[in-house]
């Protein structure tokens, strides 16, 4: 594993040192000691004392070795640290499904669509003669450094008020300008011929990429500075690359139902679409549009980091080793892990897929909870998969070697997410007077939605049973919206008008809310 | 038909620990017209329910939403039980200061501290949601609350925590209000960091830290 060495370095906390040096540290939490993810070794160097609140997440065997959260370690002077995690490749969905729709006439050069994830940046590049992809890339959004989720890098913002803006503004343009780059590379074309780019991306996310203040977007009333379409030059704000094209922001409905979502649902047709439609993005937030009967309504819901396997005690994103599928068998746990590696820990489908085993075998009740051990026979299959600790906190046994676990902890974080994401929808629902069964259609968009199979979502009751048959999963539609964009004036205008006419419901307001959020807990009975 | 009083107390505890809202309050009624005295019903039936409730969250039995609805028949049963209380019975309760700092709504956090501080034998000011943070001040003030719980979940608004802590210096009270924090970004560290006097992590902490920060056993 790499071995960092900072010389000369003023005093201050490891994390923070690690990161502005460039080094890979995992630190879901953004360095609150929360998550004990940001492991790193001390080999030399003048270090503070360990805290009591880092031996919580550490073995003694680890402690020993040197072993700290690099959140919580101060340093002064020169320090030699190695690095436990390495940088793993990740899955990045890029394709999607594609309407008919009618190309502009007399369209020349190239374009460019991106999608602008709090996570991951996807880019095509676009032949605009024939509406070809001549070739796509995909990156992790280089703005993690300032957070993983858009609140954090929103608190950013505020603790950083003179330079804030203009550090999470550089951060994405300096990814686009790779980005650009290198599809023209592979398509062996000058990125000089690019003369327009169209961006779908989250309102924070367009906030920040467009240079503008997003404080106002992190706290209640949660008022974003613009939600219409806006069109720049690519060099006012930074771009290198392409300079001349014009840059196109598709628009939002408000803070937290942003372009991508409008995007998503016009790939998806709500605006024309008969019937009762459901459109769903899962992710950090869920957002759920609901066509039905003309009105288009929709809601965000904090579902938390839990299905992107973050919060996770053995979380991890969906890279190389994660586990993504589980099976609970008589004869054992069966683990299916990406890219068939050795279990490095257990990502979002993988915890969705674990959890609903669990409900399945009766291993974890319908209120959340798990069975009590001493319920079950010695001979029982499950007995010896269930671990008690000293305090009496019951785990599964998912993996023996290495020892990975799914506690109590994270069924309740994925509870929260179910909770969450199918109060939304209930809400929605409800608005607009119309029972789960009404529903013609569920389409599922994004990144993660595309790994969560139907059988995982009703298992575990994010979606109740009675739409698992109706599920559509459409891949990245806010890239697909950025490509249609891109290709068709009417679209863009089209999509316009769609942001416009959306209702946003916020559920913090809604009546009764509270209520709807704790029967949407209970999880579905086997 | 009736049960002795022992009977009905454990009835109302098993009301409550089962989260049955209407039997809780048909067994406070049937409590009552047996003649019983409604103080002994709250404390050793309702709150004791209560009480077991915490015990299975500590155990990781129970759940956040569990115990809101275990706390839905605890009230029901009260609804029932309140008007007969004698007055005599209306101890001195030591006041706490509640609500979610300004810029945030989410609140669910936040109730469940204030039922859990409550049943333990605390008067609730709940300020709500999106609070201004010099009304926390104000009404300690006014009220002569000697304890202010923060709650949040935003990392954009725990800032706020630290102004109340501030404002409570400026206004010259800090020695007569202690301040607890939670919520989702919130840990022991932050809380030491902005000068406050504790944090816990969920409901029930939160009742043994407050009474740990008033001296009360």
């Amino acid at each position: 594993m790499a071995v960092v060495t900072m010389k000369n370095t003023d005093d201050g906390n490891l994390l923070a040192l690690l990161l502005e040096s460039g080094a890979y540290v995992d630190n879901p939490c953004n360095g609150k000691g929360l998550c004990g993810k940001c492991k790193v070794r001390i080999i030399s160097g003048d270090v503070s004392e360990i805290t009591e609140a880092e031996k919580k997440f550490l073995t003694e065997s680890e402690v020993e070795e040197g072993i700290r959260l690099s959140c919580l370690t101060e340093v002064r002077g020169e320090v030699s640290v190695e690095l436990l995690q390495k940088e793993r490749k990740h899955k990045v969905l890029t394709k999607g499904y594609v309407p008919e729709f009618d190309a502009d006439e007399g369209l020349s050069g190239l374009g460019i669509a991106i999608d602008i994830g709090t996570t991951t940046v996807v880019t095509s590049l676009i032949d605009r003669e024939n509406g070809r992809e001549l070739a796509n890339a995909s990156m992790i959004n280089a703005q993690k450094h300032f957070g993983l989720d858009v609140l954090t890098r929103i608190t950013y913002e505020y603790e950083h008020p003179e330079t804030g803006v203009k550090e999470l503004q550089e951060a994405i343009v300096k990814s686009i300008d790779g980005m650009i780059e290198e599809v023209c590379a592979e398509a062996g074309k000058d990125s000089g011929e690019v003369r327009e780019i169209v961006v779908a991306a989250n309102c924070t996310m367009l906030h920040m990429l467009l240079g503008v203040d997003a404080r106002a977007l992190g706290r209640a009333p949660y008022k974003p500075e613009f939600t219409d379409a806006r069109t720049v030059t690519a060099k006012e704000i930074g771009i290198r690359k392409a300079p001349e094209a014009l840059l196109y922001c598709l628009p939002s409905v408000s803070a937290y139902i942003g372009a991508d979502i409008v995007a998503g649902a016009y790939v998806c047709e709500l605006q024309k679409k008969r019937g009762n439609v459901l459109f769903i993005d899962i992710g950090t937030n869920g957002e759920i549009v609901l066509a039905a009967d003309g009105r288009i309504l929709c809601c965000s819901c904090a579902a938390g980091p839990a299905l992107e396997g973050m919060n996770i005690s053995s979380g991890m994103r969906a890279a190389e080793g994660a586990v993504e599928d589980v099976k609970i068998t008589e004869d054992g746990v069966k683990l299916i892990t990406i890219g068939g590696e050795e279990p490095a820990g257990i990502c979002g489908s993988g915890i969705l897929a674990a959890v609903k085993e669990l409900l399945r075998t009766g291993i974890v009740k319908k209120t959340g909870a798990f069975v009590k051990k001493e319920q079950l026979k010695e001979g029982d299959f499950r007995y010896p998969m269930i671990q008690v600790d000293g305090e009496g906190k019951r785990a599964f046994i998912l993996c023996e070697e290495p020892r990975l676990l799914v506690t109590q902890g994270d069924v309740r974080q994925v509870q929260l997410a179910k909770g969450a994401i199918l109060s939304g929808f209930t809400a929605l629902l409800n608005k607009a007077g119309i029972q789960m069964e009404d529903l013609d259609e569920v389409m599922i968009a994004g990144q993660f939605g595309a790994h969560l199979p139907a059988e995982s979502m009703a298992g575990t009751g994010i979606l109740p049973d009675e739409v698992k048959d109706k599920l559509v999963y459409v891949g990245n539609s806010s890239k697909t919206g950025a490509y249609m964009a891109l290709m068709s004036k009417k679209a863009r205008s089209e999509m316009e008008a769609l942001a416009a006419r959306m209702e946003y419901m916020e559920l913090a307001e809604t009546e009764n809310y509270e209520r709807i959020f704790t029967n949407c807990m209970i999880f579905p009975k086997f | 038909m009736a049960g002795t009083k022992e009977e009905l107390l454990a009835k109302l505890a098993e009301c409550v620990v089962e989260m049955e809202e209407e039997e809780a309050a048909d067994t406070a009624r049937e409590y009552l017209e047996s003649g019983y005295p409604a103080f002994d019903g709250i404390m050793h039936g309702l709150v004791e329910g209560m009480n077991q409730a915490s015990e299975l969250f500590d155990a990781e039995e129970y759940f956040v939403t569990d115990v809101l609805l275990c706390s839905d028949a605890m009230y029901a049963g009260l609804e029932v039980l309140k008007p007969h209380l004698e007055e005599e019975n209306a101890e001195e309760r030591k006041k706490a200061v509640i609500g979610v700092v300004e810029g945030d709504t989410h609140d669910i956090g936040k109730n469940l501290v204030k039922i859990m501080m409550e049943t333990a034998g605390f008067e609730m000011i709940d300020l709500g949601r999106d609070v201004p943070l010099q009304k926390f001040v104000d009404t300690a003030k006014e009220t002569g609350a000697e304890l202010i719980c923060l709650s949040t979940l935003m990392t954009t608004t725990m800032g706020g925590m630290e102004t109340v802590v501030e404002l409570l210096k400026e206004a010259g009270i800090r020695d007569k209000v202690k301040v607890m924090i939670g919520g989702g970004p919130i840990s022991q560290k932050y809380a030491e960091k902005i000068g406050a006097d504790g944090y816990s992590q969920n409901a029930v902490e939160a009742v043994r830290l407050a009474k740990n920060l008033l001296n009360i056993c």
